[in-house]
């Protein structure tokens, strides 16, 4: 599946990310600043923390009760759309996803 | 310039405290990470262990909570399932269980609530290092490195000032039970059952258990709500409060992982402004402030490893790990890594990417103060480079006598105020 990160500055990278692979894995494959995925998406810091682009929120499922909790540690302002992008695995559905990397 | 030579021939005893007392043993290190990257130790006091020591598998194995878990023991030494059980922390849980507790105390460390606190670590910097510098020869450990963790400790906490002192110290006999100049319960020279039922086998767990209990008591009854601390009393989304068990052994691990870590790591920048002497110009004239604390740290890594256990038979560069044998993480081997940092053994001020392992990064046990940590470093050397026209050591620095956290506990210097 093909993904699309904007950035801060407005910047877009995009990247083909195989099945299977979560979406802070691939940003930090692909060095998209801002996203470190410091606990290697395992849910203990909220360093993937991204913006889903509005068209694909309803794809993209809504946060479990531990994700919910650790979006409120994040460093960005938290929205609706708020995901923690260790927690979207890629798949043939999200083809095209657009996640907006948070100001820090 | 090399700032650290390593002293050991290659083939160090990994289960000596004594190894450690000298320094890390990065050429054995080195060794390993070339020829034997999973390698079995023998040990005569206990099971022997294997040792992970690149990077690259370091950070496979971590992500992987599941294969590896945290909740047999997180040191070297063997624990029974009933010592397990009397003195656990959050530490030594496993997903999912380890969330149920990270997230009752991650708001307090988070990241925007830690930035509050700069203009307070910046006062506090002022105070200490007005008294430190005007010394002109002193022990860089004591009068520095010590003093700002033990005083933001208290600001977390919300405890008095005087009480402070006692804390650290008791913290200290914890995590340092290896070395004499911290305890009178040397924990590899003990012949007594006595202590093993307690945290970090010490009766400085069992006082702070105690202080602990008080503590919580206490800031009930007068609604204080002072110090982070406040924040994690507070119930969480779902409504549940932290039980007094996971407080107090959260307080432990605040009073003793959370305090001397830091230490270590200022320690560890201040001998590298001595010994590298570039640092201190480029700390007052570069733009290196978003990447100088994690190359400190990475420099530092206080932590020099932690252990898990294999719940499964695992292969590995033809190894078989088998189901139930200890594995341990050597974060300060791969803090070192020559395929992953040029030159790892000079510190790069603009290092990036620095993607040292130093807080466990990888794992969901990466450390909940990372942020303070980070913080309290930059902000002690901003203002530490601030006020310096030179520093140079004036004798050689002394290692804390511990296999477990890596610091310079001794760090004499000579400065020159501006």
């Amino acid at each position: 599946m093909k993904v699309t990160w904007i950035l801060p500055d407005g910047g877009e990278i995009s990247a083909d990310v195989a099945d299977g692979v979560n979406m802070m894995a691939a940003a930090v494959e692909h060095n998209i600043p801002g996203i470190t995925g410091e606990c290697g998406g395992n849910l203990s810091c909220a360093t993937c923390h991204v913006y889903v682009a509005d068209d694909w929120t309803g794809k993209t499922g809504s946060p479990d009760d531990f994700e919910d909790a650790m979006l409120d540690v994040a460093e960005a302002e938290r929205k609706d759309c708020s995901r923690l992008s260790c927690q979207i695995v890629a798949n043939a559905a999200l083809d095209g996803l657009v996640l907006v990397v948070p100001a820090a | 310039m090399t700032i650290w030579t390593p002293t050991d021939d290659g083939f160090a005893d990994l289960t000596s405290h004594d190894t450690f007392a000298r320094g890390a043993p990065h050429n054995t290190f080195a060794r390993l990470r070339r020829d034997d990257p999973v390698h079995w130790t023998d040990w005569d006091a206990g099971q022997g262990f294997w040792s992970i020591t690149r990077h690259e598998d370091i950070t496979e194995m971590n992500r992987q909570p599941q294969i590896f878990s945290s909740a047999r023991g997180i040191r070297m030494e063997d624990q029974t399932y009933e010592e397990y059980l009397a003195r656990r922390t959050f530490q030594e849980t496993d997903p999912p269980e380890h969330m149920q507790t990270r997230i009752k105390v991650a708001k307090a460390f988070s990241k925007p609530v830690v930035a509050e606190f700069e203009q307070d670590i910046r006062g506090l910097c002022d105070e200490i290092l007005d008294i430190a510098l005007e010394k002109g020869e002193f022990d860089a450990t004591k009068e520095i490195a010590r003093q700002l963790p033990m005083r933001m400790l208290g600001r977390i906490l919300g405890t008095p000032d005087e009480d402070l002192p006692w804390l650290v110290e008791k913290g200290d006999a914890l995590i340092a039970n290896t070395d004499p100049d911290f305890t009178d319960h040397v924990l590899d020279q003990m012949t007594t059952d006595e202590f093993r039922m307690m945290p970090f086998n010490s009766p400085a767990g069992a006082e702070l258990y105690q202080y602990a209990k008080d503590l919580m008591a206490k800031k009930a009854a007068a609604g204080d709500t002072n110090g982070v601390l406040h924040l994690i009393l507070q119930p969480s989304k779902d409504g549940s409060v932290i039980t007094e068990e996971e407080f107090r052994n959260f307080f432990c691990l605040l009073v003793a992982a959370g305090n001397d870590t830091t230490r270590y790591s200022i320690a560890a920048g201040m001998q590298a402004l001595c010994h590298q002497p570039e640092l201190l110009g480029q700390m007052q004239t570069e733009d290196i402030w978003d990447t100088a604390p994690d190359e400190i740290i990475r420099w530092a890594t206080p932590a020099l490893y932690f252990r898990r256990t294999a719940t499964q038979d695992v292969d590995m560069h033809g190894k078989t790990i088998k189901a139930g044998d200890k594995v341990l993480y050597w974060f300060s081997s791969a803090n070192r890594d020559e395929t992953v940092f040029d030159d790892p053994f000079r510190v790069n001020l603009k290092r990036t990417p620095n993607k040292h392992l130093s807080f466990g990064q990888g794992g969901p046990h990466v450390c909940l103060g990372m942020w303070l940590a980070r913080l309290e470093v930059r902000v002690l050397f901003q203002e530490l480079s601030k006020r310096l026209k030179s520093i140079e050591a004036t004798g050689p620095h002394k290692f804390l006598r511990s296999n477990f956290v890596g610091g310079i506990k001794e760090l004499p210097v000579r400065v020159v105020p501006k």
